[in-house]
């Protein structure tokens, strides 16, 4: 029997039985749609993150903060150390001298500098707002993020007075558009001294001087929009303190090797009491992160998928019992066991095929429903978002990669062969006179 | 006087189907030769073993012991695949007709043709010529329920001619259907047999219909009892 033919044969049978046909396509439409919807969602909201994190990244920076382990270093293989964010309390603390060891350790850095962070307020007459102090040296933390730690209107002036204060655009208004302090006004900065005893409040007289512009999504290690920047001096007077929170190292090059060779020198250097990250290997852990919530998402859908096969399995074996009849019938005239097997796996790949085009439509249709849901802002998805500080509208683009298509349509068919396969073989060894003769 | 070439030899053919776990003795020692352009009818009560003979014959199942030649070539030892080749060099006709309920007369009598392997148009040509030489002509878009017994039948016959098989087998091919439809279908068997020399081998319990064959071979409880030609034994 000609290949045709056999298909032939088996669209007919299905167009017989519409409805349970219907029903059993719609269970691998179902399965491969939520695959083909998760997927092309959560490699859109990869994309968008990794996009929102790389602006507000410089690829040739590392971040030195206190606490064991190599983050994102080379040969020794990349693991989280005892706290990579905040550091592990060993005792061990950087020192804003640091920079000048840090600096002379390779040639391939360009510079390094020293933050200072602690949580404080901010207050005017009219408005008070919890918020990050972070102490730099604004001119080098200007060339390092000379993207981010951009002003909005007034300049950022490199020699700035004791009581220069750069505020972050979410410190001066809410996302609703509510303005708590502008550039030009005086404010106090109020901290909390905790080894102090009793514990007091201390603070001093500040001027902002300028807004810093919208940097949106997560700044790592780079400006914020809810931090408020002061000068490194008045930092250490303020808070009392010669020790500081990160080294930020300015690299030549952002090249692998480069960001690993200096990763090394300065864990070696520090005895292994600090962790290096590179923005390149909180970009690979973003990415692992994702892989592994993709594939439990995936894993979730493929079970449904799953479903719809044994739905597959247990409507073949329906229609194979009613079909006997029909089967000894073929046999009688000739037909081959083989062509009786593709009759019904035949069957089996049309519903597949058909589910499986439908469910990547509908997929994809159903991603950007959800994305179109996001964009418009009636779920807010982002740093920050309860606090009622940042909340960036999450603007998702699904993608659909060529991959996810064929694997999707390759998944779906497959499932459906594979779950025919007993019912179809039981049908290629049925005797014709025994089929003939049932009732 | 035609050259007549022997198309099946059953010798000491045997079958025995097991019923639950009773072994029954369906054939228990046939020896049969049929030449072509035979016309035989098999008669016998039920459960005499003729249906169980004719099924063997049509390759639609194995014989227990004995040898059973289809054109020289002991059925017993081929294998699944070439016994599916000659089921379709076998023209088959059932009492109840076995015709695909969701086609047409036509596509019922091209389904032959397509597990041949013969190409569409072919197949229409041919499909429409055989409905035709039953005399089904103006009746080849209908479907099984729309036709009547009778006409179920001529179509089950067409499809049983689209290969040009060696042989017809015919299992109570009148027993579905009424007497004077009846006499139709055997004229049409008849002519089948005379003019085009088919041969045909019939299953039958009917006295009259066995009458208008060349042969008739009597059996009872799993043995041919006579084999009577042209009146004469054999």
């Amino acid at each position: 029997m000609r290949t045709r033919d056999v298909f032939s044969y088996s669209f007919s049978s299905i167009k017989l039985r519409k409805l349970r046909a219907g029903l059993t396509t719609l269970g691998v439409v179902i399965g491969i749609a939520a695959i083909v919807a998760l997927l092309s969602i959560t490699t859109g909201l990869q994309n968008t993150i990794t996009v929102q994190l790389e602006t507000g990244l410089a690829t040739d920076t590392l971040i030195v903060s206190p606490g064991g382990g190599v983050f994102g270093g080379g040969q020794e293989g990349s693991h989280f150390g005892g706290g990579v964010i905040g550091g592990a309390d060993s005792g061990f603390r950087l020192l804003i001298n640091d920079t000048q060891i840090i600096n002379d350790l390779s040639a391939d850095i360009l510079t390094s500098i020293a933050t200072i962070q602690r949580s404080g307020y901010i207050n005017s007459t009219d408005h008070e707002r919890m918020t990050t102090i972070v102490g730099v040296e604004f001119e080098e933390y200007k060339s390092i993020y000379s993207t981010t730690f951009v002003s909005e209107s007034d300049e950022i002036p490199d020699t700035p007075t004791n009581d220069t204060i750069i505020i972050g655009k979410r410190v001066k208004e809410r996302q609703n558009g509510t303005v708590l302090f502008t550039a030009g006004e005086d404010v106090q900065i109020i901290w909390t001294n905790a080894t102090a005893r009793p514990p007091q409040n201390e603070s001093y007289p500040g001027h902002v001087v300028a807004v810093l512009q919208e940097v949106g999504g997560f700044a790592f290690g780079g400006p914020s929009d809810n931090n408020i920047y002061i000068p490194i001096a008045t930092a250490q007077e303020f808070f009392n303190t010669s020790e500081c929170e990160t080294i930020i190292v300015k690299l030549a090059n952002s090249d692998q090797a480069t960001i690993d060779a200096v990763s090394k020198a300065i864990v070696n250097e520090f005895a292994g009491e600090v962790s290096v990250i590179s923005s390149t290997a909180v970009l690979n852990l973003l990415g692992s992160v994702f892989s592994i919530i993709e594939l439990f998402l995936v894993g979730i859908a493929a079970i449904s998928l799953l479903v719809a096969g044994i739905g597959i399995m247990n409507i073949m074996i329906v229609s194979l019992i009613e079909r006997t009849r029909e089967i000894g019938i073929l046999k009688a005239l000739g037909m081959k066991s083989r062509t009786v097997l593709a009759i019904f796996l035949g069957e089996s790949v049309i519903i597949g095929v058909i589910g499986a085009i439908i469910g990547i439509a509908l997929g994809w249709m159903l991603s950007n429903i959800v994305a179109a849901v996001l964009s418009s802002g009636a779920i807010t998805i982002g740093p920050g978002a309860g606090a009622g500080a940042s909340g960036d509208l999450l603007s998702i683009a699904p993608v659909l990669t060529p991959l996810v298509f064929l694997g999707a349509f390759g998944f779906g068919v497959g499932v459906s062969v594979v779950f025919a396969l007993y019912p179809a073989w039981r049908a290629s060894k049925l005797k014709p006179v025994e089929a003939l003769r049932y009732e | 006087m035609v050259h007549l070439t022997l198309i099946i030899e059953a010798i000491d053919l045997k079958k025995t189907y097991m019923l639950g776990k009773i072994p029954v003795e369906a054939l228990r020692g046939v020896n049969l030769k049929v030449v072509s352009g035979d016309f035989l009818a098999i008669l016998g009560p039920s459960g005499s073993g003729k249906s169980t003979l004719l099924n063997l014959i049509g390759a639609l199942d194995k014989p227990t012991a004995g040898t059973l030649l289809i054109d020289g070539v002991d059925i017993s030892k081929l294998s699944d695949n070439q016994l599916s080749h000659l089921r379709s060099r076998v023209g088959f006709v059932f009492q109840f007709f076995n015709l695909i309920p969701r086609f047409t007369a036509r596509d019922n009598v091209e389904l032959s043709l397509s597990i041949a392997g013969v190409g569409k148009t072919e197949r229409k040509n041919r499909a429409e010529e055989l409905l035709e030489s039953v005399g089904l002509q103006d009746r080849i878009t209908h479907k099984p329920a729309e036709l009547s017994g009778g006409q179920q039948q001529r179509v089950a016959i067409a499809r049983a001619l689209a290969n040009n098989p060696k042989f017809l087998l015919m299992d109570e091919p009148t027993g579905n259907i009424d007497s004077r439809t009846a006499r139709e279908i055997m004229n049409l068997v008849k002519k089948l047999n005379e003019k085009h020399g088919v041969t045909i081998i019939m299953v039958t319990h009917d006295q009259n219909l066995a009458r208008e064959a060349k042969r008739t071979v009597q059996m009872f409880d799993g043995i041919i009892t006579a084999d009577i030609e042209n009146g004469e034994p054999k």
